[in-house]
């Protein structure tokens, strides 16, 4: 058995009680005296250790970044509709291939009290449709910090609110994560926001506030929703009888009023069990039916999220969340609209031009075409330290279900770090679901991808 | 009058290794003679595979009272930034970048190697652990400790201390049923200032982790006090900001 390696998210125990075993031979023995017989000269030799203080030295300020290539290939499917609608007027052959880049670069600045950071992003994608780039700050504020219980920042700030891995519906002033891909960096939002802390003796340990406000006009947070708004937003978190609490509240402004709450707790020493729930007052829908015919709905919408962590003794760690969106179509909504595809697909086989298609592309943005944008959804994800012995080597498999209609794809997935600072992944999904559901009506059946990411 | 400066010799003789045996002093001495109760320092761990490859990586840690430990992650540039943070049984880390603090345990090891998070992220002895037994052996005495709950990482400890400078010596971590998981061994005393004198290097190995070896080796422990507010959830990402 070898010792655990540095993880992040999952979860590895001081391990089995697996021992390595193998079957002597001659061959065996004599490598064996003669490592033993090095061996005690070359123990002697590491048995000094340095720690060299000019690398714990503080500075006042500090570059770094990470680089990472992505090739991907995807197989495509030609009856989907998502397919339909994006290669209507293109041969690209059963599969595509595209080369993605990305480079970050952070850096900061600390003096007294004050400290500013910056990180940029910087995407380089060569696919199909031709090459692009997009630099953007992923986040840039400047901080106060006048005490420990005190802290206020200004600028562009991922605020990360709730406790899904997968998901986070109550995380109300952040861009929606990807649950391909949870742990990927994300773009923030310019705001102002304040920490404010308190911690007590007894069953309630820690208290703390954070106000926000998040402007949106023009060319200032205007992904956001309606512009020329002042949104102001609240995260109370309590630590009280060993259990994290929040408690969220964005008002209305450039999106309407929603309330969040979340919790987390480990049940025993290797179970953890955690959940978030968002209740959206005034939530507006659009649906597009077979026709063409939308209309907009408006209605209180709840949506949660239920979920655990497990850790066994042989290093195997299980997330298991159930998420129901209270904001998702349903399944019949969702075969409105993939009916409403087939029939502009088949007016532009009859030369009844992309007219169809073209609104049908315009509507999906945002809504049919956003990540799970159905109802219920059910995520697990397996990850087994080195198994086999092979060391620094992680593989995983993730499941993710839809629950209303049936679909579900499979993700096997493998990295690799024995170099310091690099990480190598393999990943393929594979997509499973019949007509009318959203894996079947991908424009991908499967995808394979290689990630090599440095950190420096 | 010279009975009675008799009869008070001899008890004084007998009562004194009875206080030189009293566990629970012991212990809280051996705790203090690791680091001040309140206190921050700088660690490097070393993960050494058997072929002798190692992976290292440096923390700076800060303590306050029985129960509130942090660390944060200087090197390398793939950890650099993350945090971990330990409240009695509640532990996190904190990922700048990635995501808000996750609830960790005890028995996962952030750094990978033989150390766990509960060895670096670790309380006073006298504060996880009572005292089952104490032996005078081999000049030094042997302690037998058992953990005060369940969610303490060992269930057990043989801890062997130093008889003149009140530091272990060497320590045997067990489960319930008395398998042994690690052997941790202190070497390298040296003075650290404010009168500190401790072991700067602590080694590890185990019988689970055969070939494998992590060595802990201490700089900087200075006492110091903070605010609880620095060991919440909120600060997590801001510990750098306490050098």
């Amino acid at each position: 058995m070898k010792p655990a390696q540095p993880g992040t998210p999952d979860w590895h125990s001081r391990g089995s009680l697996r021992r390595n075993g193998g079957r002597p031979c001659l061959a065996g023995a004599l490598l064996l005296w003669v490592l033993l017989t090095l061996a005690p000269a070359a123990r002697a030799a590491d048995e000094s250790y340095s720690f060299d203080l000019s690398e714990i030295e503080k500075k006042s300020w500090h570059i770094g970044g990470y680089a990472e290539v992505r090739p991907v290939r995807y197989r495509l499917n030609p009856d989907g509709a998502f397919y339909k609608l994006r290669f209507y007027n293109r041969h690209e052959g059963d599969a595509v291939d595209e080369f993605n880049g990305r480079l970050q670069l952070e850096g900061s600045y600390e003096k007294g009290i004050a400290r500013l950071y910056m990180r940029t992003n910087t995407d380089y994608r060569r696919s199909y449709t031709g090459e692009t780039e997009k630099t953007s700050i992923y986040e840039g504020y400047g901080s106060l910090r006048p005490s420990a219980s005190f802290k206020i920042d200004a600028g562009k700030k991922n605020l990360k609110w709730g406790k899904g891995y997968a998901w986070n519906p109550a995380a109300f002033l952040d861009r929606p994560k990807d649950p391909d891909d949870p742990e990927l960096p994300m773009e923030g939002y310019i705001v102002l926001t304040a920490d404010w802390i308190r911690s007590f003796d007894g069953p309630l340990k820690t208290v703390s506030f954070s106000p926000v406000v998040l402007p949106v006009y023009d060319h200032v947070n205007d992904e956001f929703g309606a512009a020329d708004r002042i949104n102001v937003a609240g995260k109370l978190y309590l630590l009280l009888y060993d259990t994290d609490i929040d408690l969220m509240v964005l008002a209305d402004g450039s999106r309407t009023t929603r309330f969040g709450f979340d919790f987390s707790r480990n049940w025993t020493s290797n179970f953890e069990i955690h959940g978030e729930f968002a209740w959206i007052r005034d939530q507006a829908k659009t649906r597009i039916d077979a026709a063409g015919s939308a209309e907009t709905e408006r209605y209180d919408a709840f949506s949660g999220l239920i979920g655990l962590r497990y850790l066994t003794t042989r290093d195997t760690t299980i997330i298991a969340e159930y998420y129901h969106s209270g904001t998702g179509y349903t399944a019949e909504e969702m075969k409105g609209f993939y009916a409403f595809v087939n029939r502009g697909w088949r007016t532009y086989l009859a030369g009844g031009g992309d007219g169809i298609l073209q609104r049908a592309l315009l509507t999906a943005d945002g809504t049919y075409g956003r990540l799970n944008p159905m109802r219920d959804y059910l995520y697990l994800r397996i990850t087994q330290k080195e198994p086999f012995d092979i060391l620094y080597f992680t593989p995983a498999l993730t499941v993710m279900a839809n629950l209303n209609d049936g679909g579900y794809t499979v993700s096997p997935e493998a990295v690799y770090t024995r170099i310091t600072n690099l990480e190598l992944r393999l990943k393929a999904s594979f997509l499973y679901g019949g007509p009318d559901s959203e894996f079947g009506e991908k424009q991908n059946r499967w995808r394979i991808e290689f990630r090599a990411g440095y950190s420096f | 009058m010279l009975q009675k400066l008799l009869i008070s010799s001899l008890v004084l003789l007998f009562a004194l290794p009875a206080f030189a045996l009293d566990g629970p002093a012991l212990l809280k001495q051996v705790d203090r003679n690791l680091n001040p109760e309140s206190y921050e320092m700088y660690r490097k761990l070393i993960n050494v595979e058997p072929d002798g490859k190692k992976k290292e990586f440096t923390l700076f840690s800060v303590k306050k009272g029985a129960d509130k430990v942090a660390a944060l992650f200087l090197a390398p540039a793939s950890e650099k930034g993350r945090s971990t943070l330990r409240l009695g049984d509640n532990m996190w880390l904190y990922i700048p970048g990635v995501g808000k603090p996750i609830r960790i345990t005890s028995l996962q090891s952030v750094v990978g190697g033989v150390f766990n998070n509960a060895d670096i992220l670790n309380l006073d002895y006298s504060t996880e652990y009572d005292v089952k037994s104490i032996t005078d052996k081999d000049g030094g005495y042997l302690l037998h400790l058992k953990a005060k709950t369940r969610e303490v990482a060992y269930d057990q400890l043989r801890m062997q201390v130093d008889r003149n400078r009140k530091v272990p010596i060497r320590i045997e971590c067990l489960t319930e049923a008395g398998m042994l998981i690690k052997t941790l061994y202190f070497k390298d005393t040296k003075e650290f200032g404010g009168g500190l004198v401790r072991p700067s290097v602590v080694e590890t190995d185990s019988p689970l982790y055969k070939g494998y070896r992590s060595i802990m080796i201490y700089a900087k422990i200075r006492k110091r006090t903070f605010k609880d507010e620095v060991f919440t959830l909120t600060h997590m990402p801001n510990i750098d900001s306490l050098r």
